[in-house]
């Protein structure tokens, strides 16, 4: 520390960097002496000494490049749907260190599962898979895009209860926001729809699932509408035969 | 503020070498003896670390509308962390320097060689003339042409991490302090904005060459007519005072509530004071 006595006062004429902190920059073609004079460091002749010598990256003189060897395959799902797995041993483990806690009015959803940390990454929506399902033992009530059989099963064994909801993106952003200004939207695809209306999904759009539930506090009153609306294909009739 | 009032008390130069362990150096004369070395018992574990510290005391200086004679002195405890902390040039040199680089304006301009005003127009044929060959006549070879690679209106601003420059503001307090440059009023009040009292007033408690950094939120209208034209002075409030006007001006004078302002922006926490030096002081009196 600066005494008063031995040094004028710490003023803005006396500040230095500290020691090793500061490099001085390559400076190319300034004389013999800065050891890159000359060429500059960039040999003699050829493509490459030229101004604007660039040659495309990932060109390898004429032979084929590596990127163009092999030949192109396949073709990118856009349907594709990546599901961030949470087993039901993690969940129970998060339950006893006391970061998760649910109830009928409170369910677990990928806004508590991102933010205690159970889950790290949202992805498209989350999956309930049932690993380690001997270990739980608590009540769960949890409405995730997706449930394995095994971890439905273990569920309603102690007694909780699943309900697989759909989330498009921004109905997941919302989730995990809090939001809930919005009303999320319905799915629109026929093969998300057949899919929650499947009760052994425990899907949210399945009557029978909808019937046992009741009033149940995380059932919401869309649901019902949604079902009705999005099942009126099992009473429609095509291609009778005219008698 | 950490305040306590101390009647008939002398500034107190603190010590700053807390809690060492003394250890005894081994006899060189006893070569026949054996070595003894007296290492006391570690101190007992705590639970937490929990941070003790002692503040650094600065006498008040009367305020500016007091009677110059003032039968107390008080003193002001100020908080360590922002007032005593360790000093480090080479942060002060970071700071300034962010500093002056936002200041530049960075305004200079040359014309290229596609700026310059002229055709196209080949000067002389390609081969023929004995020359050197030549093409437009505003490259930068030619008298006249553009500038090669020259000055272009750019941002010299450069980006220094928020705690860097806290830490800088921490370190200039603490240089002003560790000089004794740095003094503490009550208020900076002033009543009417005649500039000749003031001055006289100012050079009689011998605040020259000092920056007054108010805490409140503009500073006074009666104070800032009377202050601005006085040579060597100046004021400032404390959200507006930046590390550069803290390193130029050689004494800097702080409000009760800069002061609160400075130790609620940058103090660090701490769990407790330790303030026995003012009591064994008081305990002897």
């Amino acid at each position: 520390m600066a005494s008063t006595a031995s040094r004028s006062r710490i003023s803005l004429a006396n500040l230095s960097p500290a020691r090793g902190s500061l490099h001085k920059q390559k400076r190319v073609g300034r004389g013999q002496g800065s050891n890159h004079g000359g060429t500059a460091g960039r040999g003699h002749n050829g493509q490459k000494s030229r101004s604007g010598a660039g040659i495309k990256p990932g060109f390898e003189g004429g032979q084929t490049p590596i990127t163009k060897l092999f030949p192109k395959r396949g073709f990118v799902n856009q349907n594709e749907r990546v599901w961030a797995p949470v087993n039901l041993e993690r969940i129970q483990h998060w339950i006893n260190l006391g970061r998760l806690s649910c109830s009928p009015e409170k369910p677990i959803t990928a806004r508590e599962l991102l933010f205690s940390g159970c889950i790290h990454d949202i992805h498209d929506g989350i999956k309930v898979l049932g690993d380690g399902a001997e270990f739980l033992t608590s009540q769960i009530y949890i409405t995730p895009s997706r449930a394995s059989k095994s971890a439905i099963r273990a569920i309603e064994d102690r007694g909780g209860q699943v309900v697989c909801k759909y989330y498009n993106p921004l109905a997941l952003q919302d989730c995990v926001k809090g939001r809930t200004d919005r009303i999320t939207a319905a799915p629109t695809r026929r093969q998300d729809i057949m899919w929650y209306s499947k009760f052994q999904n425990r899907g949210f759009l399945s009557p029978d699932l909808l019937k046992k539930l009741g009033d149940a506090p995380f059932v919401e009153e869309r649901w019902k509408l949604l079902s009705q609306q999005l099942g009126k294909w099992r009473k429609q009739e095509f291609d009778v035969e005219k008698k | 503020m950490l305040k306590s009032t101390v009647p008939n008390l002398q500034y107190l130069k603190q010590s700053t070498k807390h809690g060492r362990v003394h250890r005894l150096r081994p006899s060189l004369m006893a070569k026949t003896a054996p070595l003894k070395r007296v290492i006391p018992d570690p101190p007992p574990p705590s639970i937490t670390a929990a941070s003790i510290v002692r503040p650094v005391y600065v006498g008040l200086t009367a305020s500016l509308r007091k009677p110059h004679e003032s039968a107390e002195c008080q003193l002001v405890a100020l908080d360590p962390t922002v007032f005593h902390h360790p000093i480090r040039r080479d942060i002060l040199h970071l700071c300034i320097n962010h500093y002056r680089d936002s200041l530049r304006q960075g305004s200079a301009n040359t014309r290229t060689r596609g700026e310059v005003r002229g055709s196209g127009r080949k000067i002389r044929p390609q081969k023929g003339s004995g020359r050197a060959r030549l093409g437009d006549a505003q490259s930068p070879m030619l008298r006249g042409g553009g500038v090669a690679f020259g000055p272009k209106p750019r941002d010299f601003s450069t980006k220094l991490p928020r705690k860097v420059i806290q830490m800088g503001m921490r370190v200039a307090l603490s240089s002003k302090v560790l000089e004794q440059n740095l003094g503490v009023m009550k208020t900076m009040d002033w009543p009417n904005g005649k500039t000749k009292y003031l001055s006289h007033k100012i050079s009689s408690l011998g605040l020259k060459n000092t920056l007054f950094i108010t805490g409140e939120d503009e500073v006074p209208t009666m104070l800032q007519r009377a202050i601005r034209n006085i040579p060597l002075v100046g004021v400032t409030t404390s959200r507006e005072v930046n590390i550069h006007e803290l390193l130029k001006w050689p004494r800097v004078m702080l409000d009760a509530k800069a002061v609160d302002f400075f130790e609620q922006s940058l103090g660090k926490p701490y769990a407790s004071v330790d303030d026995t030096p003012v009591q064994e002081a008081i305990s002897r009196l």
